[in-house]
């Protein structure tokens, strides 16, 4: 939905299940002004390509290429929030598939509440995305100063280690989306191995016991089991 | 080369017959001719007749030559006496002449002959090298080696034995298998020759039995040494360590039941034919492991696809089940949020199963990572926070002690420590809360679940972590949801070994459970470890 309240936009349902591709669209169907279906990876590309759509929900189980194909071929020149549909409980296979371009991904079976909130903050993030960053982020009762760097619990300051500092900040530059580990790690570290990766996580749950009213029931910064951690903005 | 191959009798035939001939002739003219004409002419004889016949040959011509021109063609004619004392110099000089000639001769037909048997030699090996090459299956390759070393080396039989068996055997007669067969059968039913093999394989040290069988074991490595000469002397095998690349792979047998006759020259040449039989040997092993590998590849990737196909195929229809039924229940159909739960229900019981066949074959990959306790405690409490119900999850976290972090794959703990959640809500009543812990304690971390239920009694305490087990009395507050197929703490005690770790039960002090998870703990250096919060 934008701003003002009206569907549009094109979704696109990459699926060879018709089955799954009716439950799919009919989640979509309150979201997004046109649908279109496409069962095959190659039909899917070419869909992309010649309808421009702005939601693409991706099916990994397909038959003529794998699904990670599809995501890094369409990643390569759009900009569609990517939604993967995987059957498959491994984790490894989640972070390739966002490292590879994917925003996000439901695992099978879902309900059509999960798919749909899902669908709807990736549609919004990517709305968010196109406006102009602005200095002062509100997370809840944090605000966050990007120019000043700055964080504050309302009057309370909270000091960060440059580590976490940054952290921060990148989950903020990406709120709603799970960044995996190796993307985490980029975007902190600057490089892309090395030993401090190790301890990300220990980064990670040093910075929740500093913004977070309860570190074991974090509400920020959410862990995504084996694949990174995602930045929810309340409301 | 012609000359060559008259045979001996024949060559001393021919140049007997060929001095004839000459003195004849020379004598029907000897007036009309000079010394040295008939010296050249009686050189040449002696020449060819070294040259086809060899040394022996040639010498007793010399000798003839020697008498005949004193006899025939030297004055005064048909007598041995020489009257001039020139013509003896002549003679003498003739007979010296043809000796050295003849021994010079003899040496270089020696040094052909030997360059023939080297020549020979390598056509050997260059074929040898092609079988090996070029068979198709690596036994046949090492039977086609043991038959080249069987004609090569002129013994009876070859054999090659990998492991105590007889792998390949070169056997002489290949019209007449009945006695080779018999033979062969013979040497491997024999125990003493197979305990002659075993020996030779161990101290890689050649041995060799006697004509009687008696064995003789030498500390000769290789076919051609000094050490061998005397075991050789009478002897009916020979058995020879097969090493390649620094490994005993088999030993070679060589046999002849008359006695076993091998020169230096021969047991050098079978130095090198012994380490194509080595080479042979492991070539089968390779092969086999090729194999097998590839067996196992095959197996592994048919599992994997089908493992992936159940859980991909068994997941569609329960997607759409679930979605639709959704729909129905927003739509005020009780009924139909049964449907819902009853597929979740269904989609954790094939991945439990799926899981624990993965286990049992040992195929579920552990990652481990330096992971925070408190991490894993969030994750666990955020995903049964659907299923909590009302229900009070207690947990506390001591900000002052240093924060509890541990080696382990979060993935498979969380797995663990869900699984203990889900546990201790089904198991223990609804008023009571259930309460999370998690410690440092040195070398390992811990987080235990505690719950009010009824316990475990004694003689269960190990059997509730066996696939299947369902609790005799165990009745949960909640029937109508405790029915799950009894894997999961088979399931979570396997993941906790898997990455290192440890989950046990003990009674809980006033009543109830606690099952405790135990973790590699990780050590952090003082600059990477983050600092205590102080604010």
């Amino acid at each position: 939905m934008n701003l003002q309240g009206q569907r549009e936009g094109t979704g696109l349902i990459v699926d060879d299940e018709p089955q799954i591709r009716r439950v799919v669209r009919h989640a979509l169907e309150g979201e997004l002004g046109r649908i279109i279906e496409a069962a095959t990876g190659s039909e899917g590309i070419d869909l992309a390509a010649a309808e421009k759509p702005i939601l693409m929900v991706l099916d990994l189980g397909l038959p003529d290429m794998p699904g990670i194909e599809v995501c890094r071929e369409v990643r390569k020149w759009s900009t569609a929030a990517i939604v993967v549909l995987s059957a498959r409980q491994s984790d490894t296979e989640k972070a390739m598939l966002l490292d590879a371009g994917a925003d996000d991904y439901v695992t099978k079976p879902f309900s059509t509440l999960e798919f749909t909130a899902r669908v709807r903050a990736n549609l919004r993030r990517a709305q968010v995305a196109r406006r102009p960053s602005e200095h002062r982020v509100a997370i809840g009762e944090l605000v966050m100063d990007l120019a000043a760097r700055t964080v504050r619990r309302g009057e309370q300051p909270i000091h960060l280690t440059p580590i976490e500092w940054e952290l921060l900040r990148t989950f903020v530059t990406q709120a709603g989306r799970t960044l995996t580990h190796r993307q985490l790690f980029n975007a902190v570290w600057g490089r892309p191995f090395g030993d401090p990766q190790q301890n990300l996580r220990v980064h990670v749950a040093n910075l929740r016991r500093k913004i977070e009213r309860d570190p074991l029931r974090p509400e920020v910064i959410l862990t995504e089991p084996g694949v990174g951690y995602r930045l929810e903005m309340p409301g | 080369m012609r000359n060559a191959r008259l045979g001996r009798p024949g060559s001393w035939l021919f140049w007997a017959a060929t001095l004839t001939l000459v003195t004849v002739a020379l004598v029907s003219v000897r007036d009309d001719l000079d010394q040295a004409h008939v010296t050249l002419i009686y050189m040449l004889v002696v020449l060819g007749g070294s040259a086809s016949g060899g040394r022996v040959l040639g010498l007793t011509l010399a000798c003839a030559c020697f008498l005949l021109i004193d006899y025939f063609l030297q004055t005064p004619y048909d007598l041995l006496s020489v009257d001039k004392p020139l013509d003896w110099l002549v003679l003498v000089a003739f007979l010296v002449t043809a000796t050295v000639a003849t021994q010079l001769l003899g040496r270089a037909n020696a040094e052909a002959e030997a360059a023939r048997r080297r020549a020979e030699e390598i056509d050997r090996l260059a074929a040898l090298g092609a079988e090996t090459l070029s068979a198709g299956r690596a036994e046949d390759a090492l039977a086609a080696i043991a038959k080249v070393i069987r004609e090569t080396t002129g013994a009876a039989e070859c054999q090659v034995f990998v492991g105590g068996t007889a792998m390949a055997e070169g056997t002489e007669r290949a019209g007449d298998r009945d006695e080779a067969g018999h033979d062969a059968a013979a040497a491997q039913a024999d125990p003493a020759i197979g305990e002659t093999v075993a020996w030779v394989a161990e101290h890689r040290r050649a041995a060799t039995e006697r004509l009687d069988g008696t064995p003789v074991h030498t500390s000769a490595e290789l076919g051609a040494s000094a050490a061998l000469d005397a075991a050789l002397a009478p002897a009916r095998a020979l058995l020879l360590p097969l090493v390649a690349h620094g490994r005993s792979v088999g030993v070679l047998r060589l046999a002849d039941r008359g006695g076993l006759r091998l020169d230096p020259a021969r047991r050098r040449f079978l130095d090198a034919l012994s380490y194509y039989a080595a080479l042979g040997i492991e070539r089968v092993e390779l092969a086999a492991e090729a194999e097998h590998a590839e067996a196992l590849r095959e197996a592994d990737r048919l599992k994997d696809a089908l493992l992936a196909s159940v859980s991909h195929d068994l997941r569609t229809p329960l997607t759409t089940i679930k979605a639709l039924a959704h729909d129905l229940a927003a739509g005020g159909d009780d009924r139909a949020a049964v449907i819902e739960e009853q597929a979740d229900r269904l989609n954790h019981m094939v991945a439990d199963l799926l899981d624990l066949s993965r286990l049992n074959a040992g195929g579920v990959p552990v990652h481990t990572d330096v992971n925070a306790a408190e991490d894993l405690v969030g994750a666990a409490i955020q995903q049964v926070a659907g299923a909590l119900g009302g229900r009070e999850l207690r947990t506390s976290l001591a900000l002052q002690e240093p924060m509890p972090v541990g080696r382990f794959d979060f993935v498979h703990s969380l797995r663990i420590l869900v699984n203990l959640i889900e546990n201790a809500l089904k198991y223990s009543p609804a008023a009571a809360p259930i309460d999370i812990w998690m410690r440092g304690e040195g070398e390992m971390i811990a987080i235990a679940v505690a719950d009010r239920g009824g316990g475990v009694p004694p003689a269960e305490r190990e059997r509730i972590f066996e696939a299947f087990y369902r609790p005799a009395g165990g009745v949960s507050p909640d029937g109508a949801r405790a029915g799950g197929a009894g894997l999961g703490l088979a399931i979570a005690r396997r993941l906790a070994l898997a990455q290192g770790g440890t989950l046990t039960y003990e009674d809980r002090h006033g009543g109830g459970s606690v099952f405790t998870l135990r973790l590699p703990a990780a050590r952090l250096s003082a600059e990477e470890a983050p600092l205590a919060v102080t604010s």
